[in-house]
This record gives structure tokens, sequence and C-alpha cells, in this order.
């Protein structure tokens, strides 16, 4: 027994000394040393979704500009500010933030820390913004997407592939802004096309925030039962709810449409039935401002990237060469702003 | 479980029924309605349905469960996790996957239910306090799991959660499901017929069998039991294993069934709403199982209210909110538990342990 003893204090010993002996972290405080850290919303890094594409924009500035990138996922909302100054303390150089949700515990650590560049993804910088731009804390730039224009452009398109006249939408909670402005965009453009459409709108409103985008079951839920209403287009949009929502559509043979992402490479269980995806161009969006920031030309305030919407894949030769005409001409509409989707920023 | 209950139970759910149809009716028909809101019900109590049923084998037989929520959880998780493996590392096809994944989230829920009557029968601890480990234990263990496996750079699927193989595919009740717009109510999942079947299983087996009136006698008075010849532990350990059996294909239905996914704390409270079904339904099968279409009936209430939020009437603008809406279920149970509609009588030694 005794001996049992030793063995096990020799092991905890050396478990102690394991972290010593792990390759030494690039110092990130020197100033030639580029580090970017990225905090994740409560959720996961490869969500399939917000997370992943965005540290994809990160990783390519590690391949693009040689930076030394980390991120941290957050598991609950309380860590936000934890997270953010644990990269913050380390000395990295920009904090990429993703998601509504930590745009205040963003713009805090923005005005203690002044000397790091800070970019909010998703985070719509809502205080006078003026010209001059003198209200605007200098290293902050939230990057934020016409999420109305990429809602606007499937809407149309779901008008345009229904046969019953009947199309849904699953999202996650309305009080999140980019959200509303899918849900609202895609009523837009469906009705654009169809002005009497039936259209199934749902947000999940539950009480607990952060369950809003981790619901899939109730997204799957929420989904069916349109389909028994005889929706025949199902747009799932919030986080894993809205997965929910579009595996069950492609499980039930209607078309879905995925969100934020081309999601035909995210979930590939809805393949066979994904229509589209209306997609953040959040990859490039990041990565450019990573870039702004390294050059020295970072911008603060408000950073708009690009909407559009995803390839139809599969799905390709059931889409007339009509519709694809008409979508095409939506989004050149929509980009050089003849088309305009008249969707507030925010819900009044 | 008396008739008085069943009626206001019938009452509750036709007006919640009908408060979307007088708001829906303008645009879809009533019927469609009606059918698609009892579609989404049934499936959404299955896993109530099976908690409840859970409960009733425990404690029927005098043993205290409140570990439900966490049986659920660690099946919901661990037949997720023995379909991916069977799916993807062995390669086997979808269906056996999910099968695989059935049993090994009913084996689970078994050992779980092991576990608590070790505790609670051999070591009479608390039956509360043992209920609450099994609860934090699956969050914990799950959550841990979830993470090593799947996220941590170098792990198994290189960071990349993978899905189950699909879900358990739909069935088709012949006759039954072809009747259109109707139909649609007997077109659902394995594990949803499944918690139906053993409702009324369950009410046969406690009521008409001797193993059921030995299983009431443990839970009302085992000390008489005891001196008749019943094995007492025996019959309190083969309950509460067959009870956690019964939660680990209501875990099942998370992961196997609705979607292809595992979220930590995924069951979010389905254990405890089963186990307030089962007080409500008064520790019966029939009980509970309608007690759980009340709470499955009130979330399809808060869905399909959104669908028609344009045409709620203004007086009605409460109902926009759908927490508001969400409320009815918790709002009822209390009113149930002060004992408006009938008395709740627990079984006599229910969460005593047994001294022979």
């Amino acid at each position: 027994m005794k001996r049992l003893y030793g063995v096990i204090a020799v092991l905890l010993v050396a478990a102690l000394l394991m972290p010593a002996c792990a390759p030494k972290a690039p110092d990130c405080t020197k100033a030639d040393v580029f580090c970017v850290g990225m905090v994740t919303d409560v959720g996961k890094i490869d969500d399939k979704s917000f997370n992943q594409s965005t540290w994809e924009g990160v990783k390519l500035a590690e391949k693009e500009l040689g930076a030394i990138v980390q991120y941290l996922e957050t598991t609950d909302s309380k860590d936000y500010a934890k997270n953010i100054s644990t990269f913050a303390d380390a000395g990295y150089d920009v904090i990429v933030t993703v998601g509504f949700a930590l745009g205040e515990a963003t713009a805090a650590a923005a005005v203690q820390y002044p000397n790091i560049k800070f970019i909010g993804v998703d985070q719509f910088q809502a205080w006078p913004y003026d010209e001059d731009k003198t209200n605007d804390i200098a290293n902050l730039a939230g990057l934020n997407f016409p999420e109305d224009q990429a809602g606007f452009l499937v809407g149309a398109l779901a008008a345009q592939m229904t046969k019953s006249g009947k199309i849904g939408g699953v999202f996650g909670t309305d009080v999140v802004p980019p959200v509303w402005r899918f849900g609202e965009g895609y009523r837009a453009g469906a009705q654009y096309i169809t002005p009497a459409i039936e259209l199934f709108i749902v947000y999940h409103n539950d009480v607990g925030f952060d369950k809003t985008f981790t619901d899939p079951e109730w997204g799957a839920t929420t989904a069916n039962s349109m389909i028994d209403k005889g929706a025949d287009v199902i747009f799932g949009g919030g986080g894993k709810t809205g997965n929910g929502a579009v595996i069950a559509a492609a499980q039930r043979s209607v078309y879905a449409i995925g969100v934020d992402t081309d999601q035909y490479y995210t979930l590939p269980e809805a393949q066979k039935m994904l229509l589209s995806s209306a997609m953040k161009l959040l990859t490039p969006g990041t990565l450019e401002l990573i870039k702004l920031a390294k050059e020295g030309k970072f911008p603060s305030g408000n950073y708009l990237g690009k909407g559009g919407y995803a390839p139809y894949h599969d799905l390709d030769s059931q889409v007339p060469a009509e519709v694809k005409t008409k979508m095409e001409a939506i989004n050149a509409g929509l980009l050089d702003g003849s088309l305009l989707t008249n969707v507030p920023p925010v819900k009044p | 479980m008396d008739w008085r209950r069943f009626g206001f139970i019938a009452f509750i759910i036709t007006i919640l029924f009908s408060v979307v149809v007088l708001i829906g009716k303008a645009e879809i028909s009533p019927v469609v309605i009606v059918t698609s809101m009892l579609a989404t019900t049934i499936a959404v109590a299955t896993p109530l349905t099976l908690g409840a049923l859970c409960g009733v084998y425990c404690e029927r037989a005098g043993v205290v469960n409140i570990g439900i929520e966490g049986m659920m959880l660690a099946a919901a998780f661990f037949g997720w996790l023995t379909a991916i493996y069977m799916n993807t590392v062995f390669g086997l096809a979808p269906m056996p996957s999910l099968l695989g994944g059935v049993a090994a989230a009913i084996l689970t829920g078994g050992l779980l239910g092991l576990f608590h009557a070790v505790l609670s029968v051999t070591f009479k601890v608390d039956q509360i306090i043992g209920g609450t480990v099994i609860n934090i234990l699956a969050v914990g263990i799950t959550g841990f799991l979830n993470r090593q496996l799947f996220f941590e750079k170098g792990s198994i699927f290189g960071g990349n959660v993978p899905h189950a193989p699909g879900v358990l595919p739909r069935i088709q009740i012949p006759l039954l499901a072809d009747i259109p717009v109707v139909g649609r109510i007997f077109d659902q999942q394995p594990i949803t017929f499944a918690a139906i079947l053993l409702v009324i299983i369950t009410h046969f087996v406690l009521f008409y069998t001797r193993w059921g009136l030995r299983t009431r006698s443990v839970g009302e008075h085992p000390r008489a039991a005891d001196t008749v010849g019943i094995d007492v532990y025996f019959m309190r350990y083969a309950n509460v294993i067959i009870g956690g059996m019964l939660a680990g294909l209501g875990g099942a239905y998370f992961t196997l069934e609705s979607v292809p996914s595992f979220e930590p704390l995924m069951t979010n409270g389905r254990g405890f709403i089963a186990l307030a079904a089962m007080i409500f339904g008064n520790w019966t099968p029939f009980g509970a199982w309608a007690a759980a279409l009340v709470f499955g009936a009130a979330q399809a209430l808060q869905i399909n209210l959104q669908f028609f939020r344009e045409s709620i009437p203004p007086q009605w603008a409460f109902l926009q909110i759908s927490y508001v809406v969400g409320l009815a279920p918790y709002l009822l149970t209390m009113i149930i538990l002060t004992g408006i509609i009938g008395k709740n009588i627990p079984p006599a030694a229910d969460g005593q342990p047994y001294e022979k």
C-alpha cells in the first residue's frame, strides 16, 4: 500500500510538471509578433455557422499575414469579458469577438485597452455615428452585414420555387437585430415576388437568451409544424436552432434554405434538399478588417461587409433558368442600390 | 386517475387548440390547424411521457427519482455517440447504427437506474440527494466527453462534430395514415409510437399482473410485503432499473429521433416536467400521459401562435409575447398541485428506505 502511495505521489508531481514541458507560446507582447485572438459566442468554434466562418477568416490571416492566431470558446455568457481580457492581457494585437451578444463586453474592453484593435462581428455600433467619427471608439470596428439583403434574396427565391404558395422561416430570437433583419428581409423578398404569399415566420423567443440559438429540437418541431400546414420551402436562420429546421425540412423532402454560410458544406444531411443559403460573407469581411488593422488603416464605427446567396448545388437542375436570371437581377439591384429591402436596421 | 381529472385535461387542451383555431382560421382551415397541432403535441410529449413512466415505475416501488433529467441527458448523449461510432468508425449502415444507438441509450438509462437503486436501496442514501447526484453527474460527464471527443484538437473527428446517421424514419400506420389531412397524426417516428404503447403496457403491468401488485405493495407498505415473502430490495432494484431504461428511451428521442445532433443540456428541464406530469397524473400511466400531452399542447400553442401573429386581435396582444404563453403549463402545474382538481396521493412508502 505504501508503495502505491509513492507511485501516486510521483504521478501527481509529474502531472504538475507537465505544463512546463509544453512548447513555448510565441510572445504576443513583442511588437514584431502579430497576434489575432478570437472569442466565440456561446457555442462552439465549429458550430457550422457563425463562429466557424469567422474563424476561417482569422485562419486566412494566419496564412496570408503570418499572424499568430488563437481562439477561446465561450461556454457561458458571463465569461465574455473574462475571455476577451485573457487575450488582451497576453498582449494580442487584434481581438475578434463573434456575435451581437458580445457587443457590450467588446466596447468596454476597447475602452480599457486602447492599444488593441477590436473587431466586433455582427455588433452594430449604435451610438451616434457621425461623419467625422468623433463619437466612435477609435480601436473598435463592428463588422456588419446587410442581412436584410441576404434574406431578401432567399425570400425571393423561396417565393419563386414554392408550389403550394406557402413558405416558412424558423429563426433565433428577434431581439438580436441581425436575426430579425434576416427574417424581415425574407418576408420582404417573398412579398416582392408574390405580394399575397402565405408566410410562416417564427422567432424562438424563449426566456433563456443562449437557448434560442442552441435548440435544434425546437427548430425541427417548428419546421415540421409549418410543413404540416403546407409550407414547401423552409428557411432556417439562427445557429443550431435554424440547423434543426433545415435538417427537418430536408428529411420531409421540402426545399430548405440555410443561413450565414453556404450550409451545403456544413450540413451534409440536408444537401439533397438544400436550395441555397442566405450568406453573410463573414470570412472575407473578417480577413479584410484584420488586414486593415495590420496596415494601420483600421476603420472605426460600422464596417459593412457583403451579403449574398449560395449556389444551388444538387438542385441546380430543378431551378428554372428564368428564376436564375431573376435572382441575378435582384442581387445586382440590391448591390447597386436600385432595389431596396425597406427593412429598418433594428426592430421598431 | 379519476375521470374528473381527465375531463379537466381535455378541457385545457381544447382551450389551447381553440385559441389558435380562432386566430388562424381566416388563413388556414381549422382541420389542418388541429391536425398539425395534435401531431406536434404527440411528438413533443414523447420524452415527457417516457420520463413520467420512469417516475411511475420508480415511485410505485417506493423510490423517489428526481434524476430522470440526468438519465435522459446521459442516454441522449451515449445513444448519439454509439450511433456515430457504429456509423463512422465501424462503417455500419445508418439504420443498424440508429438502432444500436437506441439500445445504448436504453442501456445507459438502465445503468443509471441501477446506480440510483444501489444508492437508495442498498446504501439508503437520501433519495433526493441520489437523484441530484445523477443530474449533476450527467451534465458533467456529457459536457466533458462532448468536448473531449469532438472539440479538442487532435480528437477522433478532428474538431468536426459529426451528426448522427440521420434520424429514425417515420412510420405510417396503414390505412389511418392514408386519410387526407388527419392522417398526419398517424405518421410519426418510432419512439413516439413506442411511448404510447408503453403507456398501455405499463398500465396493464401495474394493475393487472402479479409483478404490478408486488411493485405497488413494496411502494405502499414494504414491511407487509416482506412478511408475505416478497423480496422488497429485488422489486425496488428491478423497477428502478426498468424506469431508468424508459428514461433512456426518452433520451434517445432527443438525439436519434428529433434531430441528429447533441447539445449540452439538451433535455432542458424536460425530466423535471416529466416528474410534474407524473404527479399531475396521480402516479398512473394514463394520467401521466395525459398530463404530458398538456405540456406538449402548450408548446404547440407557442409555436403556432407565432404563425398567425398578424391576425392576433389587439385585445389579445399579450399572446404575441411567446413566453407568456410558454408559462401556461407551469402555471397549470401549480394549480394542479394545489389540489383543486382532487388530491394527489403518492404511494405511502414513497421515498422511504426499507430497513429489514
